[in-house]
Protein backbone atom coordinates (compact mmCIF):
# COMPACT_ATOMS: atom_id res chain seq x y z
CA UNK A 1 0.00 0.00 0.00
CA UNK A 2 1.26 3.50 -0.81
CA UNK A 3 2.05 5.71 2.22
CA UNK A 4 1.59 9.06 3.08
CA UNK A 5 4.58 11.55 3.52
CA UNK A 6 4.60 11.26 7.50
CA UNK A 7 3.91 7.39 6.93
CA UNK A 8 7.14 7.08 4.87
CA UNK A 9 9.32 9.58 7.37
CA UNK A 10 8.26 7.68 10.14
CA UNK A 11 10.77 5.07 11.58
CA UNK A 12 10.31 1.59 11.18
CA UNK A 13 8.57 -0.68 14.00
CA UNK A 14 12.47 -2.26 14.40
CA UNK A 15 14.95 -2.15 16.85
CA UNK A 16 17.36 0.81 16.32
CA UNK A 17 19.99 -1.87 15.90
CA UNK A 18 18.23 -2.79 12.62
CA UNK A 19 17.77 0.47 10.54
CA UNK A 20 20.28 3.60 10.28
CA UNK A 21 20.12 6.92 9.39
CA UNK A 22 20.90 7.57 6.16
CA UNK A 23 23.29 10.45 7.30
CA UNK A 24 25.98 8.20 8.12
CA UNK A 25 26.49 7.46 4.63
CA UNK A 26 26.26 11.04 3.46
CA UNK A 27 27.58 13.98 6.01
CA UNK A 28 30.31 15.40 5.81
CA UNK A 29 30.80 16.02 9.70
CA UNK A 30 30.57 12.23 10.65
CA UNK A 31 33.11 11.55 7.89
CA UNK A 32 36.04 13.58 9.54
CA UNK A 33 34.82 12.17 12.80
CA UNK A 34 35.30 8.85 10.95
CA UNK A 35 38.82 9.29 10.36
CA UNK A 36 39.98 10.35 13.25
CA UNK A 37 38.29 7.66 14.73
CA UNK A 38 38.42 4.93 12.82
CA UNK A 39 40.15 5.15 9.62
CA UNK A 40 43.29 6.16 12.09
CA UNK A 41 42.82 4.27 14.64
CA UNK A 42 42.43 0.50 13.18
CA UNK A 43 44.93 -1.82 10.70
CA UNK A 44 44.13 -2.03 7.31
CA UNK A 45 46.00 -3.46 4.28
CA UNK A 46 48.02 -0.84 1.68
CA UNK A 47 49.59 -3.48 -0.61
CA UNK A 48 51.03 -6.81 -0.95
CA UNK A 49 54.95 -8.14 -0.25
CA UNK A 50 54.66 -9.02 -3.74
CA UNK A 51 54.59 -5.84 -4.84
CA UNK A 52 57.45 -4.81 -3.81
CA UNK A 53 59.50 -8.40 -4.40
CA UNK A 54 62.94 -7.06 -4.51
CA UNK A 55 65.24 -4.85 -2.35
CA UNK A 56 64.57 -1.37 -3.22
CA UNK A 57 61.14 -1.82 -3.98
CA UNK A 58 59.14 0.91 -3.19
CA UNK A 59 55.31 1.18 -3.56
CA UNK A 60 53.30 4.50 -3.20
CA UNK A 61 50.20 3.80 -1.53
CA UNK A 62 46.95 5.72 -0.02
CA UNK A 63 46.10 5.35 3.49
CA UNK A 64 42.44 4.96 4.30
CA UNK A 65 42.98 8.34 6.78
CA UNK A 66 44.15 10.19 3.61
CA UNK A 67 47.96 9.57 4.43
CA UNK A 68 50.17 9.12 1.64
CA UNK A 69 52.35 5.88 2.56
CA UNK A 70 55.50 4.41 1.27
CA UNK A 71 56.29 0.89 1.49
CA UNK A 72 60.15 0.17 0.93
CA UNK A 73 61.95 -3.04 0.68
CA UNK A 74 65.16 -2.45 2.32
CA UNK A 75 69.16 -4.01 1.70
CA UNK A 76 67.82 -6.50 4.25
CA UNK A 77 64.93 -7.15 2.39
CA UNK A 78 62.58 -6.11 5.25
CA UNK A 79 59.63 -4.47 4.54
CA UNK A 80 59.28 -1.17 6.53
CA UNK A 81 56.60 1.76 5.54
CA UNK A 82 56.44 5.35 6.21
CA UNK A 83 54.72 8.63 5.14
CA UNK A 84 55.51 9.51 1.48
CA UNK A 85 56.69 13.16 3.00
CA UNK A 86 59.42 15.34 2.80
CA UNK A 87 60.14 16.44 6.22
CA UNK A 88 61.50 19.72 5.16
CA UNK A 89 58.37 21.48 2.80
CA UNK A 90 56.18 18.47 2.58
CA UNK A 91 56.28 17.61 -0.72
CA UNK A 92 55.35 14.01 -1.80
CA UNK A 93 58.83 12.09 -1.98
CA UNK A 94 57.76 9.40 -4.59
CA UNK A 95 55.67 10.43 -7.20
CA UNK A 96 55.59 7.12 -9.27
CA UNK A 97 53.41 4.17 -8.13
CA UNK A 98 56.27 2.20 -7.45
CA UNK A 99 59.54 2.25 -8.56
CA UNK A 100 63.27 0.66 -7.21
CA UNK A 101 65.67 3.70 -5.63
CA UNK A 102 68.65 2.96 -3.20
CA UNK A 103 67.75 6.46 -2.00
CA UNK A 104 64.25 8.06 -1.71
CA UNK A 105 64.91 11.70 -2.95
CA UNK A 106 62.67 14.42 -2.81
CA UNK A 107 62.86 16.19 -6.07
CA UNK A 108 62.54 19.41 -4.36
CA UNK A 109 65.86 20.51 -2.74
CA UNK A 110 67.31 16.66 -2.88
CA UNK A 111 67.10 15.85 0.58
CA UNK A 112 67.75 12.28 0.92
CA UNK A 113 65.99 8.83 2.65
CA UNK A 114 67.36 5.54 2.71
CA UNK A 115 65.24 2.52 3.04
CA UNK A 116 65.22 2.36 6.65
CA UNK A 117 63.87 6.10 6.89
CA UNK A 118 67.25 7.67 7.86
CA UNK A 119 67.63 11.23 6.85
CA UNK A 120 71.27 10.61 4.36
CA UNK A 121 71.30 14.15 2.70
CA UNK A 122 70.30 17.37 3.51
CA UNK A 123 71.29 19.56 0.48
CA UNK A 124 73.78 22.34 1.87
CA UNK A 125 73.30 21.10 5.62
CA UNK A 126 76.20 23.30 7.49
CA UNK A 127 75.40 26.41 5.43
CA UNK A 128 71.56 26.77 6.28
CA UNK A 129 71.09 25.08 9.57
CA UNK A 130 74.30 25.00 11.05
CA UNK A 131 73.95 22.71 14.21
CA UNK A 132 70.69 24.17 14.74
CA UNK A 133 69.01 20.75 13.03
CA UNK A 134 70.93 17.81 11.59
CA UNK A 135 69.96 14.74 9.45
CA UNK A 136 68.98 12.95 12.44
CA UNK A 137 66.23 15.44 13.67
CA UNK A 138 64.70 14.82 9.93
CA UNK A 139 64.05 10.80 9.61
CA UNK A 140 61.23 10.11 7.91
CA UNK A 141 57.94 9.18 9.82
CA UNK A 142 57.51 5.28 10.50
CA UNK A 143 54.33 3.85 10.20
CA UNK A 144 53.73 0.67 12.21
CA UNK A 145 53.40 -2.08 10.10
CA UNK A 146 53.37 -5.95 9.89
CA UNK A 147 53.44 -8.49 7.04
CA UNK A 148 50.64 -11.28 7.80
CA UNK A 149 47.21 -13.00 6.22
CA UNK A 150 49.01 -14.21 3.22
CA UNK A 151 51.73 -11.83 2.80
CA UNK A 152 49.77 -8.42 2.79
CA UNK A 153 51.37 -5.20 4.24
CA UNK A 154 48.97 -4.33 7.33
CA UNK A 155 49.60 -0.20 8.82
CA UNK A 156 48.37 1.37 11.31
CA UNK A 157 49.16 5.11 12.00
CA UNK A 158 48.51 5.20 15.33
CA UNK A 159 51.65 4.60 17.03
CA UNK A 160 49.88 3.09 20.47
CA UNK A 161 47.38 1.11 18.65
CA UNK A 162 46.81 -2.73 19.46
CA UNK A 163 48.60 -5.69 17.89
CA UNK A 164 47.74 -6.70 14.44
CA UNK A 165 46.80 -10.17 16.00
CA UNK A 166 44.32 -8.79 18.56
CA UNK A 167 42.24 -6.73 15.59
CA UNK A 168 42.05 -9.71 13.63
CA UNK A 169 40.83 -11.65 16.46
CA UNK A 170 40.03 -15.43 15.41
CA UNK A 171 38.60 -13.89 11.96
CA UNK A 172 41.63 -15.14 10.16
CA UNK A 173 41.36 -18.92 10.97
CA UNK A 174 38.69 -19.26 8.25
CA UNK A 175 41.36 -18.34 5.27
CA UNK A 176 44.13 -19.99 7.34
CA UNK A 177 44.60 -23.23 4.89
CA UNK A 178 44.08 -20.84 1.60
CA UNK A 179 46.59 -17.91 2.88
CA UNK A 180 49.39 -20.01 4.45
CA UNK A 181 49.67 -23.25 2.60
CA UNK A 182 51.88 -21.32 -0.56
CA UNK A 183 53.53 -17.83 -0.93
CA UNK A 184 50.82 -15.59 -2.86
CA UNK A 185 51.42 -13.39 -5.74
CA UNK A 186 49.45 -10.07 -7.23
CA UNK A 187 48.11 -10.91 -11.17
CA UNK A 188 46.72 -7.79 -11.31
CA UNK A 189 45.30 -4.68 -9.82
CA UNK A 190 42.62 -1.76 -10.55
CA UNK A 191 40.83 0.72 -8.93
CA UNK A 192 37.56 3.13 -9.45
CA UNK A 193 36.67 6.24 -7.81
CA UNK A 194 32.89 5.97 -7.03
CA UNK A 195 30.96 8.54 -6.11
CA UNK A 196 29.58 6.62 -3.05
CA UNK A 197 30.36 5.80 0.86
CA UNK A 198 33.09 3.41 1.40
CA UNK A 199 30.42 1.70 3.86
CA UNK A 200 27.88 1.05 0.80
CA UNK A 201 30.49 -0.50 -1.15
CA UNK A 202 31.81 -2.91 2.26
CA UNK A 203 28.05 -3.30 2.91
CA UNK A 204 27.57 -5.05 -0.35
CA UNK A 205 30.30 -7.19 0.09
CA UNK A 206 28.82 -8.14 3.33
CA UNK A 207 25.35 -8.78 2.40
CA UNK A 208 24.78 -12.29 0.80
CA UNK A 209 21.43 -11.24 0.13
CA UNK A 210 22.33 -9.53 -2.85
CA UNK A 211 23.59 -12.27 -4.65
CA UNK A 212 19.82 -11.09 -6.80
CA UNK A 213 21.51 -9.59 -8.45
CA UNK A 214 24.13 -11.64 -9.94
CA UNK A 215 23.51 -13.84 -12.52
CA UNK A 216 26.35 -15.86 -12.19
CA UNK A 217 25.76 -16.16 -8.34
CA UNK A 218 22.10 -17.20 -9.20
CA UNK A 219 23.85 -19.95 -11.26
CA UNK A 220 26.92 -20.88 -9.89
CA UNK A 221 25.71 -20.73 -5.81
CA UNK A 222 22.09 -19.71 -5.33
CA UNK A 223 20.60 -22.87 -6.60
CA UNK A 224 23.47 -25.86 -5.09
CA UNK A 225 22.08 -27.62 -2.40
CA UNK A 226 22.88 -26.06 1.49
CA UNK A 227 23.16 -22.48 -0.06
CA UNK A 228 20.46 -21.31 2.26
CA UNK A 229 22.07 -23.97 5.28
CA UNK A 230 24.44 -21.20 5.89
CA UNK A 231 25.68 -18.82 8.90
CA UNK A 232 27.11 -16.11 9.39
CA UNK A 233 30.14 -15.83 11.85
CA UNK A 234 30.75 -12.51 13.87
CA UNK A 235 34.25 -11.76 15.05
CA UNK A 236 36.00 -9.16 17.18
CA UNK A 237 35.45 -5.89 16.23
CA UNK A 238 33.02 -6.12 13.51
CA UNK A 239 34.57 -8.57 11.14
CA UNK A 240 32.34 -11.54 10.20
CA UNK A 241 32.80 -14.55 8.06
CA UNK A 242 30.21 -16.96 6.46
CA UNK A 243 29.97 -20.47 5.81
CA UNK A 244 31.76 -21.36 2.33
CA UNK A 245 29.48 -21.63 -0.50
CA UNK A 246 29.75 -24.75 -2.68
CA UNK A 247 30.05 -23.03 -6.26
CA UNK A 248 29.06 -25.15 -9.58
CA UNK A 249 29.61 -23.93 -13.32
CA UNK A 250 28.24 -26.86 -15.06
CA UNK A 251 25.03 -24.05 -15.63
CA UNK A 252 27.11 -21.18 -17.54
CA UNK A 253 30.06 -20.60 -19.87
CA UNK A 254 28.84 -23.87 -21.94
CA UNK A 255 31.56 -23.81 -24.67
CA UNK A 256 33.61 -21.35 -22.66
CA UNK A 257 36.96 -21.09 -22.98
CA UNK A 258 37.83 -20.55 -18.67
CA UNK A 259 39.07 -23.75 -17.32
CA UNK A 260 38.43 -23.67 -13.31
CA UNK A 261 39.85 -26.70 -12.34
CA UNK A 262 43.25 -26.10 -11.12
CA UNK A 263 41.81 -24.92 -7.43
CA UNK A 264 44.25 -23.31 -4.41
CA UNK A 265 46.76 -25.05 -2.79
CA UNK A 266 45.51 -25.45 0.97
CA UNK A 267 41.54 -24.86 -0.66
CA UNK A 268 39.08 -26.93 -2.31
CA UNK A 269 38.27 -25.74 -6.04
CA UNK A 270 34.58 -25.41 -6.10
CA UNK A 271 34.02 -23.27 -2.08
CA UNK A 272 33.69 -19.63 -2.16
CA UNK A 273 35.15 -18.13 1.30
CA UNK A 274 34.36 -14.53 2.14
CA UNK A 275 35.86 -13.04 5.17
CA UNK A 276 35.07 -9.40 6.05
CA UNK A 277 36.58 -7.03 7.45
CA UNK A 278 36.10 -3.97 9.75
CA UNK A 279 35.70 -1.17 7.96
CA UNK A 280 37.37 -1.49 4.46
CA UNK A 281 38.96 -5.26 3.38
CA UNK A 282 37.24 -8.04 1.98
CA UNK A 283 38.79 -11.58 1.36
CA UNK A 284 37.60 -13.14 -1.49
CA UNK A 285 38.61 -16.58 -2.11
CA UNK A 286 37.24 -18.10 -4.98
CA UNK A 287 39.67 -20.69 -6.66
CA UNK A 288 41.56 -20.09 -8.86
CA UNK A 289 42.26 -16.75 -7.48
CA UNK A 290 41.94 -14.93 -4.86
CA UNK A 291 40.70 -10.96 -4.76
CA UNK A 292 40.98 -8.33 -1.70
CA UNK A 293 38.87 -5.28 -1.68
CA UNK A 294 40.40 -2.28 -0.10
CA UNK A 295 39.52 1.10 0.05
CA UNK A 296 40.15 5.00 0.65
CA UNK A 297 37.58 7.01 1.49
CA UNK A 298 37.84 10.78 -0.02
CA UNK A 299 34.72 12.25 1.63
CA UNK A 300 31.38 10.91 2.81
CA UNK A 301 30.43 10.10 -0.71
CA UNK A 302 33.58 9.83 -2.82
CA UNK A 303 35.61 6.85 -2.39
CA UNK A 304 38.21 4.58 -4.61
CA UNK A 305 38.19 0.90 -4.13
CA UNK A 306 40.86 -1.07 -5.16
CA UNK A 307 40.81 -4.39 -6.28
CA UNK A 308 44.04 -6.79 -6.26
CA UNK A 309 43.55 -10.69 -8.07
CA UNK A 310 46.11 -12.98 -6.41
CA UNK A 311 47.94 -16.51 -7.77
CA UNK A 312 50.23 -18.43 -5.93
CA UNK A 313 54.05 -17.38 -6.48
CA UNK A 314 55.66 -19.72 -8.81
CA UNK A 315 52.80 -20.10 -11.26
CA UNK A 316 53.81 -20.59 -14.73
CA UNK A 317 52.78 -18.47 -17.26
CA UNK A 318 50.04 -20.76 -18.22
CA UNK A 319 48.78 -21.15 -15.06
CA UNK A 320 48.77 -17.84 -14.28
CA UNK A 321 46.81 -16.50 -17.36
CA UNK A 322 44.39 -19.05 -16.29
CA UNK A 323 43.74 -17.73 -13.11
CA UNK A 324 43.91 -14.11 -14.29
CA UNK A 325 41.47 -15.06 -16.96
CA UNK A 326 38.68 -16.85 -14.27
CA UNK A 327 39.51 -14.10 -12.17
CA UNK A 328 38.84 -11.31 -14.58
CA UNK A 329 36.02 -12.63 -16.15
CA UNK A 330 33.91 -11.91 -13.18
CA UNK A 331 35.87 -9.30 -11.09
CA UNK A 332 37.74 -7.47 -13.81
CA UNK A 333 37.07 -4.10 -15.14
CA UNK A 334 35.24 -6.21 -17.63
CA UNK A 335 34.22 -8.80 -15.49
CA UNK A 336 30.11 -9.69 -15.18
CA UNK A 337 29.82 -9.74 -11.52
CA UNK A 338 31.97 -6.00 -10.29
CA UNK A 339 30.06 -3.61 -12.80
CA UNK A 340 26.81 -4.83 -11.84
CA UNK A 341 27.89 -4.12 -7.96
CA UNK A 342 29.21 -1.13 -8.92
CA UNK A 343 25.79 -0.04 -10.62
CA UNK A 344 24.03 -1.09 -7.07
CA UNK A 345 25.75 1.22 -5.07
CA UNK A 346 26.23 4.12 -7.15
CA UNK A 347 21.69 3.79 -7.77
CA UNK A 348 21.75 4.12 -3.84
CA UNK A 349 23.43 6.97 -3.87
CA UNK A 350 21.53 8.41 -6.07
CA UNK A 351 18.56 7.63 -4.26
CA UNK A 352 20.39 8.68 -0.92
CA UNK A 353 20.33 12.14 -2.73
CA UNK A 354 23.07 13.78 -0.33
CA UNK A 355 20.77 12.51 2.64
CA UNK A 356 17.97 13.93 1.96
CA UNK A 357 16.38 10.80 0.17
CA UNK A 358 15.19 7.59 2.08
CA UNK A 359 14.49 8.38 5.53
CA UNK A 360 16.11 5.22 7.22
CA UNK A 361 17.93 1.98 5.85
CA UNK A 362 17.05 -1.31 6.41
CA UNK A 363 19.32 -3.95 7.82
CA UNK A 364 16.31 -5.73 9.46
CA UNK A 365 16.46 -9.16 7.81
CA UNK A 366 17.14 -11.65 10.71
CA UNK A 367 17.07 -15.46 9.59
CA UNK A 368 19.26 -18.51 9.83
CA UNK A 369 20.56 -18.21 6.27
CA UNK A 370 23.14 -15.77 4.40
CA UNK A 371 20.19 -13.98 3.28
CA UNK A 372 20.36 -12.31 6.95
CA UNK A 373 21.38 -8.69 7.50
CA UNK A 374 22.85 -9.79 11.05
CA UNK A 375 26.47 -9.34 9.41
CA UNK A 376 25.77 -5.20 8.99
CA UNK A 377 24.21 -4.89 11.88
CA UNK A 378 27.17 -6.43 13.30
CA UNK A 379 28.99 -3.93 11.49
CA UNK A 380 27.22 -0.69 12.51
CA UNK A 381 27.64 -2.24 16.72
CA UNK A 382 31.40 -1.44 15.87
CA UNK A 383 30.76 1.90 14.01
CA UNK A 384 28.80 2.90 16.99
CA UNK A 385 31.03 1.74 19.95
CA UNK A 386 34.30 3.38 17.92
CA UNK A 387 32.00 7.22 17.54
CA UNK A 388 30.66 6.82 20.35
CA UNK A 389 27.16 7.09 18.16
CA UNK A 390 24.49 5.31 17.43
CA UNK A 391 23.86 4.92 13.50
CA UNK A 392 20.16 4.91 13.83
CA UNK A 393 20.43 8.44 15.53
CA UNK A 394 23.75 9.77 15.07
CA UNK A 395 22.95 13.50 15.72
CA UNK A 396 20.59 12.11 18.78
CA UNK A 397 17.90 13.29 17.59
CA UNK A 398 15.31 10.98 18.88
CA UNK A 399 15.61 10.71 22.79
CA UNK A 400 14.07 6.92 22.95
CA UNK A 401 16.59 5.91 20.23
CA UNK A 402 19.38 7.07 22.00
CA UNK A 403 18.78 6.12 25.54
CA UNK A 404 18.25 2.04 24.16
CA UNK B 1 49.21 5.02 -46.15
CA UNK B 2 50.26 1.42 -46.23
CA UNK B 3 52.08 -0.17 -48.89
CA UNK B 4 53.76 -3.41 -49.30
CA UNK B 5 56.22 -5.18 -51.04
CA UNK B 6 54.04 -7.67 -52.62
CA UNK B 7 51.83 -4.57 -53.18
CA UNK B 8 54.12 -3.15 -55.68
CA UNK B 9 54.30 -6.82 -57.85
CA UNK B 10 50.90 -6.76 -58.64
CA UNK B 11 49.51 -5.45 -61.82
CA UNK B 12 47.76 -2.31 -61.86
CA UNK B 13 45.94 -2.19 -64.76
CA UNK B 14 44.09 -4.74 -67.23
CA UNK B 15 46.60 -4.95 -69.66
CA UNK B 16 49.01 -5.66 -67.14
CA UNK B 17 46.69 -8.08 -64.91
CA UNK B 18 46.16 -9.78 -68.65
CA UNK B 19 49.62 -10.05 -69.22
CA UNK B 20 50.11 -12.43 -66.55
CA UNK B 21 47.02 -14.65 -66.23
CA UNK B 22 48.56 -17.12 -63.04
CA UNK B 23 48.77 -13.67 -61.15
CA UNK B 24 45.02 -12.47 -62.06
CA UNK B 25 43.45 -15.70 -61.18
CA UNK B 26 45.59 -15.59 -57.82
CA UNK B 27 44.58 -12.13 -57.18
CA UNK B 28 40.77 -12.69 -57.88
CA UNK B 29 40.60 -14.86 -54.86
CA UNK B 30 41.50 -11.94 -53.16
CA UNK B 31 40.83 -8.82 -54.07
CA UNK B 32 40.41 -7.63 -57.30
CA UNK B 33 42.68 -3.76 -56.42
CA UNK B 34 44.79 -2.90 -53.49
CA UNK B 35 42.18 -0.46 -52.89
CA UNK B 36 39.62 -2.76 -52.08
CA UNK B 37 41.77 -4.64 -50.24
CA UNK B 38 42.03 -1.87 -47.70
CA UNK B 39 38.82 -0.77 -48.01
CA UNK B 40 38.06 -4.06 -46.74
CA UNK B 41 40.04 -3.74 -43.65
CA UNK B 42 39.04 -0.33 -42.93
CA UNK B 43 35.64 -1.35 -43.24
CA UNK B 44 35.66 -4.22 -41.18
CA UNK B 45 37.49 -2.70 -38.60
CA UNK B 46 34.78 0.13 -38.94
CA UNK B 47 31.92 -2.10 -38.76
CA UNK B 48 33.55 -4.31 -35.78
CA UNK B 49 32.68 -0.48 -33.43
CA UNK B 50 29.24 -0.23 -35.44
CA UNK B 51 28.63 -3.03 -34.49
CA UNK B 52 29.20 -3.15 -30.68
CA UNK B 53 28.21 0.12 -30.34
CA UNK B 54 24.37 -0.95 -31.71
CA UNK B 55 25.08 -4.37 -29.06
CA UNK B 56 24.74 -6.48 -32.51
CA UNK B 57 26.89 -8.78 -30.88
CA UNK B 58 25.66 -11.34 -33.30
CA UNK B 59 27.14 -9.74 -36.09
CA UNK B 60 30.43 -8.62 -34.60
CA UNK B 61 30.55 -12.19 -34.06
CA UNK B 62 29.81 -12.46 -37.79
CA UNK B 63 32.88 -10.56 -38.93
CA UNK B 64 35.35 -12.64 -36.66
CA UNK B 65 37.35 -15.34 -38.12
CA UNK B 66 36.71 -18.66 -36.52
CA UNK B 67 40.46 -18.55 -35.05
CA UNK B 68 39.30 -15.08 -33.19
CA UNK B 69 40.82 -14.11 -30.22
CA UNK B 70 40.44 -11.10 -28.28
CA UNK B 71 42.03 -9.63 -25.26
CA UNK B 72 41.44 -6.55 -23.27
CA UNK B 73 44.89 -5.56 -21.91
CA UNK B 74 47.36 -2.36 -20.12
CA UNK B 75 50.05 -1.91 -18.42
CA UNK B 76 50.31 -1.44 -14.55
CA UNK B 77 52.48 0.70 -13.10
CA UNK B 78 51.73 0.06 -9.89
CA UNK B 79 53.08 -3.51 -10.42
CA UNK B 80 55.03 -2.69 -13.18
CA UNK B 81 53.78 -5.40 -15.48
CA UNK B 82 51.05 -6.46 -18.36
CA UNK B 83 47.73 -7.03 -17.15
CA UNK B 84 45.27 -9.09 -18.96
CA UNK B 85 41.49 -7.87 -18.24
CA UNK B 86 39.38 -10.18 -21.22
CA UNK B 87 41.07 -13.09 -22.55
CA UNK B 88 38.63 -15.35 -24.86
CA UNK B 89 38.68 -16.95 -27.75
CA UNK B 90 35.66 -16.90 -30.53
CA UNK B 91 33.36 -19.26 -28.35
CA UNK B 92 34.42 -17.38 -24.92
CA UNK B 93 33.00 -14.28 -26.78
CA UNK B 94 30.32 -15.77 -27.82
CA UNK B 95 29.38 -16.98 -24.79
CA UNK B 96 29.92 -13.75 -22.78
CA UNK B 97 28.38 -11.94 -25.95
CA UNK B 98 25.31 -13.75 -25.51
CA UNK B 99 24.84 -13.88 -22.15
CA UNK B 100 25.33 -10.26 -21.16
CA UNK B 101 22.28 -8.35 -22.00
CA UNK B 102 20.80 -10.95 -19.11
CA UNK B 103 23.12 -9.19 -16.65
CA UNK B 104 22.48 -5.70 -14.45
CA UNK B 105 25.00 -3.08 -16.51
CA UNK B 106 25.50 0.61 -17.18
CA UNK B 107 25.77 0.45 -20.59
CA UNK B 108 22.20 -0.66 -20.55
CA UNK B 109 20.55 1.22 -17.57
CA UNK B 110 22.11 4.67 -17.85
CA UNK B 111 24.44 5.18 -20.88
CA UNK B 112 24.92 4.35 -24.31
CA UNK B 113 28.66 3.39 -25.46
CA UNK B 114 30.39 4.34 -28.57
CA UNK B 115 33.94 4.15 -30.11
CA UNK B 116 35.40 6.49 -32.38
CA UNK B 117 38.43 4.98 -34.40
CA UNK B 118 40.94 6.05 -36.72
CA UNK B 119 42.81 3.07 -38.36
CA UNK B 120 46.73 4.30 -38.13
CA UNK B 121 48.18 1.77 -39.85
CA UNK B 122 47.77 -1.25 -42.03
CA UNK B 123 50.62 -3.89 -42.94
CA UNK B 124 50.31 -6.68 -45.36
CA UNK B 125 52.05 -10.12 -44.83
CA UNK B 126 53.98 -11.01 -48.06
CA UNK B 127 51.84 -13.18 -49.48
CA UNK B 128 48.56 -11.01 -48.85
CA UNK B 129 46.44 -13.26 -46.60
CA UNK B 130 46.98 -10.99 -43.43
CA UNK B 131 47.01 -7.43 -42.69
CA UNK B 132 48.16 -5.85 -39.63
CA UNK B 133 46.36 -3.05 -38.29
CA UNK B 134 47.09 -0.29 -35.46
CA UNK B 135 44.04 1.91 -34.93
CA UNK B 136 43.36 4.80 -32.38
CA UNK B 137 40.11 4.30 -30.04
CA UNK B 138 38.06 6.32 -27.94
CA UNK B 139 35.56 5.28 -26.26
CA UNK B 140 32.61 7.35 -25.18
CA UNK B 141 29.98 7.20 -22.53
CA UNK B 142 26.42 9.10 -23.43
CA UNK B 143 23.79 9.50 -20.69
CA UNK B 144 20.77 8.75 -21.75
CA UNK B 145 19.16 11.11 -19.31
CA UNK B 146 20.21 14.23 -20.81
CA UNK B 147 22.88 13.54 -23.33
CA UNK B 148 25.34 14.51 -21.61
CA UNK B 149 28.90 12.69 -23.50
CA UNK B 150 32.17 11.61 -21.27
CA UNK B 151 35.45 10.25 -22.37
CA UNK B 152 35.40 6.52 -20.97
CA UNK B 153 39.02 5.68 -22.14
CA UNK B 154 41.07 6.15 -24.16
CA UNK B 155 42.78 2.68 -26.10
CA UNK B 156 44.50 1.09 -29.63
CA UNK B 157 43.07 -1.57 -31.44
CA UNK B 158 46.25 -3.89 -32.71
CA UNK B 159 44.43 -6.20 -35.11
CA UNK B 160 45.06 -9.03 -37.55
CA UNK B 161 42.77 -9.27 -40.68
CA UNK B 162 42.72 -12.22 -41.86
CA UNK B 163 42.14 -12.08 -45.93
CA UNK B 164 40.82 -15.35 -47.52
CA UNK B 165 38.54 -16.10 -50.23
CA UNK B 166 37.82 -12.38 -51.22
CA UNK B 167 36.66 -11.45 -47.62
CA UNK B 168 38.39 -9.90 -44.68
CA UNK B 169 37.52 -10.99 -40.95
CA UNK B 170 39.14 -10.03 -37.67
CA UNK B 171 41.45 -12.46 -36.46
CA UNK B 172 42.34 -11.47 -33.38
CA UNK B 173 42.17 -8.26 -31.30
CA UNK B 174 44.26 -6.68 -28.50
CA UNK B 175 42.41 -3.66 -27.20
CA UNK B 176 45.65 -1.66 -25.46
CA UNK B 177 44.06 0.22 -22.77
CA UNK B 178 45.72 3.64 -21.74
CA UNK B 179 42.76 4.14 -19.51
CA UNK B 180 42.22 1.74 -16.57
CA UNK B 181 39.86 3.42 -14.20
CA UNK B 182 36.87 3.09 -16.66
CA UNK B 183 34.11 5.31 -15.24
CA UNK B 184 32.06 4.92 -12.00
CA UNK B 185 31.49 1.32 -12.98
CA UNK B 186 33.43 -0.45 -15.28
CA UNK B 187 32.24 -2.39 -18.08
CA UNK B 188 30.65 -5.00 -18.67
CA UNK B 189 30.63 -4.54 -22.08
CA UNK B 190 33.82 -5.13 -24.05
CA UNK B 191 35.37 -2.53 -26.55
Amino acid sequence: MPRTGTQWESRPNLPPTHYVDPRVYTDQSLFEEEREKIFDKVWAIVCHESEVPNAYDYRRCQHMGGKELLVVRGKDMKIRVFYNQCPHRGNVIAFEPSGNAKRLTCIFHLWSFDTKGNCVEITREKEGFQDRLSKKDVGLRAVKSEIDMGGFVWVNVDDDCEPLSEFLGDSIDFLQGELSTAPLEIMCYHKTIVPTNYKLWHDTNRDLYHEFLHRQNRLIAMGQPGYLDRQYHMHVHGHVTADPSVNSYKNIEKGTDIRREMGWPGGEANLHKLLNLFPTVTYNMRPPALRIDTMVPLGPEETIVEFRGYGIKGDSDEVRRERMRDYNSFWGPFGRNLPEDFIAIVGQSIGLNHGRGSPYILHGREEETPHSEVCIRHYFAEWSRMMGRSAADPFNEMPAVAAE
Amino acid sequence: MATTKTATKKPRSKSAAAAKPTLKKKVEFRFETLFEREKAVRELIARTCLTMDAYDFNSYLDLCHEDFQYTITTYSPELRKDIIWLDHDKMGMKTLLDVLPLHASDHFLRLTMSRHLSVYTIDYSANDTRASVVSGLQVFNTAKDGGVTELLSVAKYFDTVALEGGKASLLSREVRLDTRMLGETGSLIPF
